[in-house]
């Protein structure tokens, strides 16, 4: 590392106007939201003044609010300021460590969901603009969104609390500190990103035919990691645990630099101050090296373009496929095929099989380890049911919604081919209830395999993930045709915001009225005393199957409406 | 609903479009007869791909009536669709796909049967120098491979229509001359072809007629023989019919202005 080199980049070789130019297009490709006529963009800031401003109004209210029960709980309990400033000492200490895994986790899954369309991101490589500003822009950019909005809900929060408790000049440290984590941990994510794309085509060239596959599994395996870090972090106990740990173990770990900002923080609040500077200067420099590095990396694989994967060899043979003897004609059973392809093979779309996975048992299995001891039956039966009608009926609205929209502006081959409305249903249909079955048979498993539930409960679960698995895809569906968004970069965002809200609001109530006939089982296994219902579970089960099978045929209706109407207004 | 006799392969009656307060298309009337290689020309956003578009049923006219193959667009776009080979302006193909497994989907879709399919692709792929390259995935072909593939995605299925917007874009100079000669082996066949290009040589070259269109309308269409006597410049070439029928023929200033 030569570090002329370093202060050179960072001193003579940014235009700062270049920078924000870069990071403006980053933040305004993410903000394009498509008119009603799909003819021209237009640009909403309306979400991103309530996101942040939001945040800020957020982290006021939290920080007077704490402030204020400090202030009262001070006046009746003698020891209670002690114990407080204690534990925001301890909160200061850990919070950088904290922000740098949150952004770190954060930005990281930003950058894998990020759509592969190439054009998106050349554009500035051959214009007059250096790897440097290119580099630069590219980590503040990837900042923008849940990193920034937790930094501008914490920066108020603990300087308005620290008036309380007159730690003001600690807190403000703690900001700065909590700026400097996320910088880092986006610098982390950009040197990572570069080499993900290196490594990867290695990969590709070295595993030959099966690199879809290494492609695949890999993808699924880095989601699935990633979602698991995430989830301990920011759920429940996790998180908090997480602090502790970090407040009083980075000072036996102070050889990582990444709790060098925690490390600088400890010095000071402690008098430390020659070791304080100490640190201040590590951490600095290995911002700089950072930086450094990723520019470097930047300037020698930013335009590595991986090797084609090749996928098949030797003479064309076409299949003649098991969709046609299920009834499906030709044109169906190819756009089947295909989105079976987009959705092993588009790495932006293999989030789709992990999140109703991840979302759901990930706090299930965090909150079983921490009983550590046999879970009781009733709490058994809900878990069981959690476990095998969340993920399905979770994986039904997410496909649902996503199906029209992952297309993309590939959508013209839809519009311009000879394919009904019926047949665009039906196989984005058909596609839907069998992933989300698929997801049902694996999760069930686990779920009997973990809790050995009565076979009775087995088959009544099994009948109702079923039931909505068919309703919620109808339902979704439908709402994602309407809402379809085609927009590519710089993530594919299939559906747009406000139908995505009133299909999840339109989920939740049909869910619920299809599964109220099991309410007074529900009440009688957690109110004790309760007398048992009346009704027979069977009988539960068919007035269940008939609210479903109403919707499902209503909103199957409508999605072949809106499919019409799509494909009449197609307009690209 | 499809109709089976017809002298015009497309009728385009009146067509009014308009994008807020762009006039995109200013009643257009335009007959193309069946068998002849047409050639759409005019400047960046004189109407060309939104006509193209309309005659699939991809953009909805504000007023007016169109007929495809003797079919109303309007009021079965799928049969339409059904006889019309389509490439839009640097087409988006799927690129998760291979371009086997690309023109296979197409194949299907158009309920092409298994043996045909597998000729055709076949046939197609080498006389566009693509074999080799087939089983990769579309994301690694260069924008000339991507454009071979979505033109053969068009002829495949053998449309009785082809609409063409560039076609000959990005493509090396063998492709584009066996996709020159292809078309004129289609026109004996009897099947239409309704073009756009930039390249005025080129569509002086294949082209049965041609239709110039400015600002949304249909300044001049007809024969080069007869665009020549509209413009009253006999023995020019089509770039100078163009440019002094879309008045764009002075450039002598612009060219002088830049180079200051």
């Amino acid at each position: 590392m030569n570090w002329k080199n370093v202060l050179h980049l960072i001193r003579v070789e940014m235009n700062w106007k270049n920078v924000l130019h870069l990071i403006r297009i980053d933040m305004k490709s993410g903000r394009f939201l498509r008119g009603k006529r799909l003819t021209r963009f237009r640009e909403s800031k309306v979400f991103t003044y309530v996101l942040y401003g939001g945040a800020l109004v957020l982290g006021l209210v939290v920080g007077a609010l704490a402030g204020m029960f400090y202030v009262s709980a001070s006046a009746t309990d003698p020891n209670f300021a002690a114990l407080a400033n204690q534990g925001m000492l301890s909160l200061f200490l850990g919070l950088p460590t904290l922000v740098l895994i949150y952004s770190l986790v954060l930005t990281m899954m930003q950058q894998i969901q990020r759509s592969g369309a190439k054009f998106s991101s050349q554009a500035p490589y051959w214009l007059p603009i250096t790897w440097g500003e290119h580099t630069l822009a590219s980590i503040l950019a990837n900042l923008f969104g849940f990193p920034l909005v937790s930094i501008v809900f914490i920066a108020p929060a603990i300087i308005l609390f620290s008036t309380f408790t007159g730690q003001v000049v600690a807190a403000a440290a703690t900001v700065l500190a909590v700026c400097a984590a996320a910088f880092m941990a986006s610098a982390v994510t950009e040197v990572f990103r570069i080499l993900q794309v290196r490594f990867i085509g290695a990969i590709y060239k070295s595993t030959g035919r099966a690199a879809i596959w290494v492609r695949f599994v890999g993808s699924l395996l880095f989601f699935l990691v990633f979602y698991i870090v995430y989830f301990y972090v920011v759920s429940g106990t996790g998180g908090i645990y997480l602090v502790q740990t970090i407040a009083s173990a980075q000072s036996t770990i102070w050889f990582i630099p990444f709790v060098w900002l925690g490390m600088t923080l400890y010095s000071f609040l402690n008098g430390l101050i020659l070791q304080g500077i100490a640190f201040v200067i590590l951490s600095l420099g290995f911002i700089a090296a950072l930086f450094y590095v990723a520019t470097s990396l930047n300037g020698r694989y930013g335009l590595y373009e991986p090797p084609a994967i090749t996928v098949s060899r030797g003479v064309y043979a076409p299949k003649t496929g098991l969709l046609g003897r299920l009834g499906f004609s030709t044109t169906e059973g190819a756009l089947i095929r295909k989105d079976l392809k987009a959705f092993s093979r588009r790495r932006e779309l293999m989030v789709v099989f992990i999140l109703p996975i991840v979302i759901i048992l990930a706090p299930i299995m965090q909150g079983l380890g921490q009983m550590g001891r046999p879970v009781p039956p009733e709490a058994s039966s809900f878990l069981v049911a959690l476990v095998f009608l969340l993920p399905s009926a979770a994986m039904a609205t997410m496909l649902g919604t996503f199906m029209i929209g992952e297309e993309g502006m590939t959508i013209w081959r839809i519009y311009s081919s000879p394919i009904s409305p019926n047949s665009l249903v039906k196989s984005k249909y058909f596609f839907i209830v069998f992933f989300s079955l698929a997801i049902l048979v694996v999760t069930g498993t686990v779920g009997f395999v973990a809790f050995h539930p009565s076979l009775r409960t087995v088959f009544v679960a099994l009948l109702e993930s079923v039931f909505l698995v068919f309703t919620l895809g109808s339902i979704s569906l439908s709402n994602g045709i309407k809402g379809a968004d085609f927009t590519e970069v710089p993530r594919p965002r299939m559906i747009r915001t406000l139908q995505s809200f009133i299909n999840l609001i339109l989920c939740f109530l049909v869910a619920s009225a299809i599964l109220f006939p099991f309410a007074p089982y529900l009440l009688s296994s957690f109110v004790p005393g309760l007398a048992q219902p009346l009704m027979d579970l069977y009988v539960a089960v068919v007035l269940s199957s008939i609210i479903a099978a109403f919707t499902t045929l209503i909103f199957y209706r409508i999605s072949i409406k809106n499919a019409d109407e799509l494909l009449r207004k197609a307009e690209t | 609903m499809m109709a089976t006799d017809y002298s015009s392969a497309v009728e385009i009656k009146r067509i009014v479009k308009r994008y807020g307060e762009i006039l995109a298309l200013d009643n257009v009337d335009l007959s193309i007869r069946s068998g002849e290689i047409f050639g759409l020309l005019g400047p960046n956003g004189s109407g060309k791909s939104t006509t193209m578009k309309m005659l699939l049923g991809l953009v909805q006219p504000d007023s007016g009536t169109l007929s495809v193959l003797g079919i109303d667009v309007k009021k079965d776009p799928v049969a339409v669709k059904r006889l019309v080979g389509y490439v839009p302006e640097s087409p988006r193909l799927y690129e998760f796909l291979t371009g086997i497994e690309y023109l296979d989907f197409i194949g299907d879709v158009y309920g092409m049967q298994t043996e045909a399919k597998k000729a055709r692709i076949n046939e197609y792929l080498k006389a566009l120098e693509l074999e080799g390259r087939e089983g990769d995935m579309i994301s690694s072909y260069s924008e000339g491979m991507k454009q071979k593939v979505a033109l053969i995605s068009a002829f495949m299925y053998k449309p009785k229509l082809l609409i063409l917007d560039e076609p000959l874009s990005g493509l090396d100079p063998r492709s584009a001359r066996i996709v020159k000669d292809f078309l004129h082996e289609l026109k004996a066949q009897g099947v239409t072809t309704m073009m756009s290009t930039h390249v005025l040589e080129i569509a002086q070259a294949i082209c049965d007629r041609i239709g110039i269109m400015y600002h949304g309308k249909l300044l001049a269409l007809g024969t080069m023989d007869e665009l020549r006597e509209m413009a009253k410049l006999p023995d020019s070439a089509l770039e100078d019919i163009f440019l002094k029928l879309t008045g764009t023929g002075d450039i002598r200033p612009v060219v002088e202005e830049l180079l200051k």
